[in-house]
């Protein structure tokens, strides 16, 4: 029922950007090994936002949605806290925030 | 010589056990007569000695001191100078590690081989690295295994149990939660989760902006304007914290050190909790996590086991029962369960079925042909959870006509969605010219027991495979050149 597609990183993403200019340098061979890189960074939560607004839970959601939300906001980010790269790390430092907020309004302290 | 001897390398403690004639292990105490070693290394100025554990600790010299460097022993690029050399996390590990030896091997005679203990969720780099650490040291790491097994085969070694346990390890510097079954002397890991960066320190760094605020509400003068005093008072929030899990109010009594005056902070267990509650519940969302991941619910759990130094905190109890309806059990003391675990693992590992801690996959662009959708995606090869050893294919297709080289990223996380997982490695593969796409990819990754994965990509058409272990490089990653060499200037240098 499905097909499998290979899809890498360099080549998926070369053939959105338009081919470059010749004085541009080629594309950077990753190093092998350790993170390589995200495939693209999740937006950043802007400051003013709510935790309600950085966790998308809609006005109306009902609890048990907004109870599995959290719990798969909680899987990424956790993850993400342990990124090498303090800018993903601090993303994540605040979505795991904005998630406890949003559980502790929802569904009471522990 | 000592047969079987584990070690537990932890972020602020390390500790060494052996297992004895009568089967029981044992915590070996070290030449200061400490039974665990406190993770901190201090370059000597005057002296060539470098000092590891307490005297070390309290120093006094933050820029010639190292504390915690497991937290970078992931870090391919991390470097700590000191006297314009440059350390890798290894290397400042192997002088942990070396300490250990040397005092202990004194007592148990020599140390050969040794079962080290990392955190759940320690990845490639760092499980490499511990590896490094320990050879350096003159050890052979006979297996690496995850702090929560070590501590689960203490338990049901010490308790007698058997059925499902929940091990939830708080330690300095981070969370794992591990689910097991136990029967008898076999124990099969159903799943492990793990947060980085969340553990007692974390605990101590917000008690210590605590005691910042309130010093300045009083003085009108900052704490500390430098490492040394700050780590000053970091000592002293921790014997507070160390308190509250014994006392319900705390008095302390700071200065900083330009003479601006006496601050009297008044703690409560009350207020401490309310302070680190966020921090819990962070906690709390990682158990529920691992129940997930095993398909259970907190019903279906036996033993709620507690392991590390920051479980004394009468809160992490209150809730975790709350959770489960019954008492959490230590098992004897929380510092020490984790080595002595080890040392028993070393001689049992054989009855001990671990799972693979990550998924592993690579990025594909998935057709449902029943739907007509298609997505890029993650696409799992290895699911986590799986008993490892273990290897896994799956056939992929390639998208271009007359595509020459055949990439395949090496992806590790369990998220369908690619933004949200890591791509530690890229295996290329040259193929003939001149083919359609569609051409049929087998995709294979194998893990072994000290967790380490390889990839193994072979084009069905051409016979033509290529295969890696996932290698790193950066300045904190030693090749095997710079291990040997480091390894035979480490057995020459004082280690106190």
């Amino acid at each position: 029922m499905f097909k499998k597609i290979l899809q890498s990183l360099s080549k998926s993403q070369a053939a959105k950007v338009p081919a470059a200019p010749v004085s541009k340098p080629a594309a950077e061979t990753p190093k092998p090994g350790a993170v390589l890189q995200k495939i693209s960074k999740a937006a950043a939560p802007a400051a003013s936002q709510t935790p309600e607004e950085m966790c998308e839970i809609a006005p109306k959601m009902p609890k048990d949605q907004i109870h599995a939300r959290l719990k798969l906001l909680y899987r990424r980010y956790n993850r993400s806290a342990s990124s090498l790269d303090p800018k993903i790390r601090q993303e994540a430092d605040t979505m795991l925030d904005a998630i406890v907020k949003v559980r502790e309004k929802f569904f009471g302290e522990i | 010589m000592a047969e079987y001897v584990g070690i537990d390398l932890g972020t602020t403690l390390s500790g060494l056990a052996y297992l004895k004639s009568d089967g029981n292990p044992e915590i070996v105490p070290n030449s200061d007569g400490e039974r665990l070693t406190p993770s901190v290394v201090f370059f000597e100025a005057h002296e060539d000695v470098k000092l590891v554990g307490s005297p070390a600790r309290d120093g006094g010299e933050p820029d010639r001191t190292i504390f915690q460097i497991k937290r970078h022993m992931d870090d391919p690029e991390y470097l700590v100078e000191i006297d314009g050399k440059k350390w890798t996390p290894a290397e400042i590990s192997a002088l942990i590690l070396s300490k250990l030896k040397r005092d202990c091997s004194k007592i148990i005679g020599d140390i050969n081989e040794v079962v080290i203990t990392v955190p759940a969720n320690f990845n490639e780099l760092a499980r490499k690295s511990t590896i490094a650490a320990a050879e350096m040291a003159g050890m052979r790491v006979k297996r690496l295994v995850n702090e929560p097994t070590a501590a689960a085969v203490y338990y049901a070694h010490s308790q007698g149990v058997k059925g499902r346990i929940l091990v939830y390890d708080l330690g300095g510097g981070t969370l794992d939660v591990t689910i097991l079954q136990v029967e008898g002397d076999n124990i099969r890991i159903l799943t492990s989760e793990g947060a980085r960066h969340l553990g007692g320190s974390n605990f101590d760094d917000m008690l210590l902006a605590a005691y910042a605020e309130q010093y300045t509400k009083q003085t009108g003068a900052p704490l500390y304007n430098d490492e040394r005093h700050r780590r000053r008072v970091l000592l002293a929030t921790e014997d507070a914290k160390k308190m509250l899990s014994k006392l319900q109010r705390v008095n302390d009594t700071v200065a900083n050190d330009k003479n601006d005056g006496l601050a009297r902070i008044d703690l409560t267990r009350e207020s401490f909790e309310k302070l680190i509650r966020q921090m819990l519940t962070r906690t709390v969302m990682l158990v529920e996590q691992a129940l997930d991941s095993a398909n259970l619910k907190a019903a279906d759990i036996d033993h709620v086991v507690l392991v590390g130094g920051s479980t004394r905190i009468p809160k992490v109890k209150t809730i975790l029962e709350k959770m489960f309806g019954k008492t959490p059990k230590s098992c004897g003391n929380v510092d020490e369960c984790v080595a002595l675990g080890a040392a028993l693992f070393a001689k049992k590992s054989a009855r001990i079925q671990e799972v693979c801690n990550a998924s592993y996959g690579t990025v594909a662009m998935v057709y449902n042909a029943k739907t007509g959708e298609e997505k890029l995606m993650n696409s799992v090869v290895i699911p986590k959870n799986t008993p490892i050893p273990c290897s896994r294919t799956q056939v992929y297709q390639t998208s271009e006509d007359n595509e020459r080289v055949i990439e395949v990223d090496i992806t590790q996380g369990e998220d369908e969605d690619a933004k949200f997982v890591d791509i530690i490695g890229r295996i290329t593969l040259e193929v003939p010219p001149n083919r359609p796409k569609g051409c049929e990819v087998a995709v294979t990754f194998s893990y072994d027991e000290n967790q380490r994965v390889r990839a193994l990509v072979v084009d069905k058409q051409s016979g033509r495979s290529r295969e890696v272990a996932v290698s790193y490089k950066g300045a904190g990653v030693l090749s095997d050149e710079d291990l040997k060499r480091k390894s035979a200037h480490l057995r020459t240098m004082r280690i106190e």
